[in-house]
């Protein structure tokens, strides 16, 4: 649930970037940091490892603007891909709103997007918390490899039931990056202020 | 199950500020800070003197970050938790301390503030912020009617993120 400060007038929605390790979750906050205009963002604060790798999480504050009287702001996190940071991993979960799950389109990482996917129900239902409960939107990333499987065949191990809207990306260039963004912070919303 | 939030508002707001204001004097610290466990700042004091604080965003999401490590450290070694959590560099320090299961007291000292004192009076402060906190618990749907959040809301904000995100 979002973090609401009456007092400061400020609603504050927490979105986490979940997927296969070497997706491109990193790779799409760093895009997302470099269009933002300076004054609608805070510091990007990355806790890798030497080689670039996400350690504990991505962080990037992005101000939305006032909302009826409301400063509404995102916090974007990253969580580590790999299968071995799952501690880590749990630990941004928690308060989440919304979800942008990167998938890889490599051939050979078909399976690390199903096992990211089952990782993700199990480490939401530590918090008690089901991806029927969280809005989630899929970003197939990687659209550029020679070799890249077709969206239909990603989708199927993550996604049989066609739940979730889909987004192509090629997020090294910047392809298909803000439109998932945009999407779950809409569905965000809708959540916080539901349709009468 | 969706956690509770804390609503401070009003009240319970300035009473959380008075006693982060009261901590600093009572302490000679920089910077007292309440933030919720998911990182976001709920309530900040500074002392007059203290220069402009670092980014507070960043600092609420580190020091959550870095509890929700250390707690998950605790359960690990078989304890409820570890309460308190102690930076010292040369020149300033960093004090955390569990108000309860949903925020956390920040304190940022420097050599003017001995840590013993900070200790000392941050659990004292954290006693006091726990009644006002638990008092502040709201379940989410209460927040949202509390708050007129509506269909104008959303759409207000929708074409913010249009604005924002649409022509990059």
């Amino acid at each position: 649930m979002s973090t609401i400060n009456f007092a400061t007038r400020e609603i504050n929605f927490k979105i986490v970037y979940y997927g296969p390790g070497l997706s491109g979750k990193t790779t799409n906050l760093k895009f997302v940091y470099s269009r933002i205009p300076e004054d609608r963002k805070g510091e990007m604060v990355s806790l890798a490892t030497e080689d670039e790798r996400t350690l504990f999480f991505d962080f990037l504050p992005v101000d939305l603007g006032e909302v009826k009287g409301f400063k509404t702001r995102f916090h974007l996190y990253t969580v580590p891909g790999q299968v071995f940071y799952n501690a880590s991993r749990k630990l941004i979960l928690r308060g989440v709103d919304g979800i942008v799950f990167v998938a890889d389109s490599a051939p050979n990482r078909l399976r690390a997007n199903a096992e990211s996917m089952r990782n993700l129900r199990e480490n939401l239902a530590e918090y008690e918390l089901s991806l029927e409960e969280i809005p989630m939107v899929l970003q197939i990333n990687k659209r550029d490899l020679p070799d890249a499987l077709p969206v239909d065949m990603v989708r199927a191990v993550i996604d049989p039931e066609q739940k979730y809207p889909v987004f192509e990306a090629v997020a090294i260039q910047g392809k298909g990056v803000f439109e998932p963004l945009r999407e779950v912070s809409r569905m965000v919303l809708g959540r916080l202020a539901p349709q009468k | 199950m969706i956690e509770p939030s804390i609503a401070l508002f009003g009240e319970s707001f300035e009473e959380a500020s008075r006693v982060l204001e009261q901590l600093i004097e009572d302490t000679g610290a920089q910077y007292a800070l309440l933030v919720d466990r998911k990182g976001f700042v709920l309530a900040h004091k500074e002392a007059l003197w203290a220069p402009r604080p670092p980014a507070l965003d960043s600092l609420a999401t580190l020091v959550a970050g870095n509890a929700a490590a250390t707690k998950a450290l605790a359960e690990l070694l078989g304890e409820p938790r570890f309460s308190e959590l102690v930076h010292q560099g040369e020149r300033q320090g960093l004090y955390v301390e569990e108000v309860n299961d949903l925020t956390l007291l920040v304190i940022i000292f420097d050599q003017n503030a001995p840590v013993g004192r900070v200790k000392l009076f941050g659990k004292r402060a954290a006693g006091m912020l726990d009644r006002i906190t638990e008092r502040a618990k709201v379940e989410s749907s209460a927040a949202r009617k509390r708050l007129g959040l509506d269909t104008e809301y959303r759409e207000s904000a929708s074409a913010l993120l249009d604005d924002l995100f649409g022509d990059l």
